[in-house]
């Protein structure tokens, strides 16, 4: 966060938002914050539901989950 | 509500601080968790483990929070808005996912420091406190931060919906 824009700072932006549509930027982000949400909540399923201490112990083979 | 010049300048420099002082923080976290996996110096490994959660909580929390709310009064106080510019939008949304995040990883590093804090550690708890998890937690930190950082520093262009319906609404009501 900033200062906020000045008058014609804002006249100036408005201006080229108000012609464009969503911008290529926001797509980009959009679907990388779907792609990173989706692992999120496939992480938490395969990890009992929660992100704690048991996602982290020792199996019996000794090879760390 | 529209904030004056300075109570601006003085939430702006509270959302800086906290905000940066988050991604300090995190970095630092991340040189303890290196030192955990690569260190052979079991005391060191331990000590890492047993500094880490009380610093989870009494540093990156309330940087956190602090972070998240002075950047929403931030926005709400000025012009920019909370839901009016994606860039915006995107940090509210990167803040508050890495707040949830760090929540729920607290409970990991509780576990770790338990660990670390046993009179004898086996093989297995070495194994363990040497797991790569906090390196990786805190790179994935580290860069949605950065993110964060540089789209309040570029503000990249872009109203959402609800931005330019305001634009319209207070371009009529100008020109009334």
């Amino acid at each position: 966060m900033d200062d906020p824009p000045t008058s014609s700072d804002t006249s100036e932006v408005s201006n080229q938002d108000s012609t464009t549509s969503t911008p290529r930027w926001v797509k980009v982000f959009g679907i990388l914050a779907v792609v990173v949400a989706l692992l999120f909540v496939v992480m938490l399923l395969a990890g009992g539901g929660r992100h704690g201490p048991s996602r982290h112990r020792v199996s019996d083979s000794g090879v760390y989950r | 509500m529209m904030m004056t010049p300075h109570v601006r300048k003085l939430a702006l420099t509270a959302h800086v601080i906290s905000s940066v002082g988050w991604v300090g923080a995190v970095a630092v976290f991340l040189a303890h968790a290196v030192l955990g996996v690569t260190s052979q110096d079991v005391q060191m490994v331990r000590a890492v483990y047993l500094v880490m959660e009380p610093a989870a909580w009494l540093v990156l929390v309330p940087l956190a929070f602090a972070s998240l709310l002075t950047g929403v009064v931030q926005s709400l106080g000025t012009t920019w808005g909370l839901f009016r510019h994606y860039w915006v939008v995107f940090k509210l949304l990167i803040n508050v996912f890495a707040t949830i995040v760090l929540l729920m990883y607290t409970q990991t590093l509780g576990y770790l420091a338990d660990v670390a804090a046993q009179t004898t550690l086996s093989s297995d708890d070495l194994g363990l406190l040497r797991t790569p998890s906090v390196v990786i937690h805190s790179v994935l930190a580290l860069l949605v931060l950065l993110v964060a950082t540089t789209l309040a520093v570029y503000k990249p262009r872009g109203l959402t919906p609800y931005g330019r319906r305001k634009q319209h609404e207070q371009r009529t009501m100008s020109q009334e």
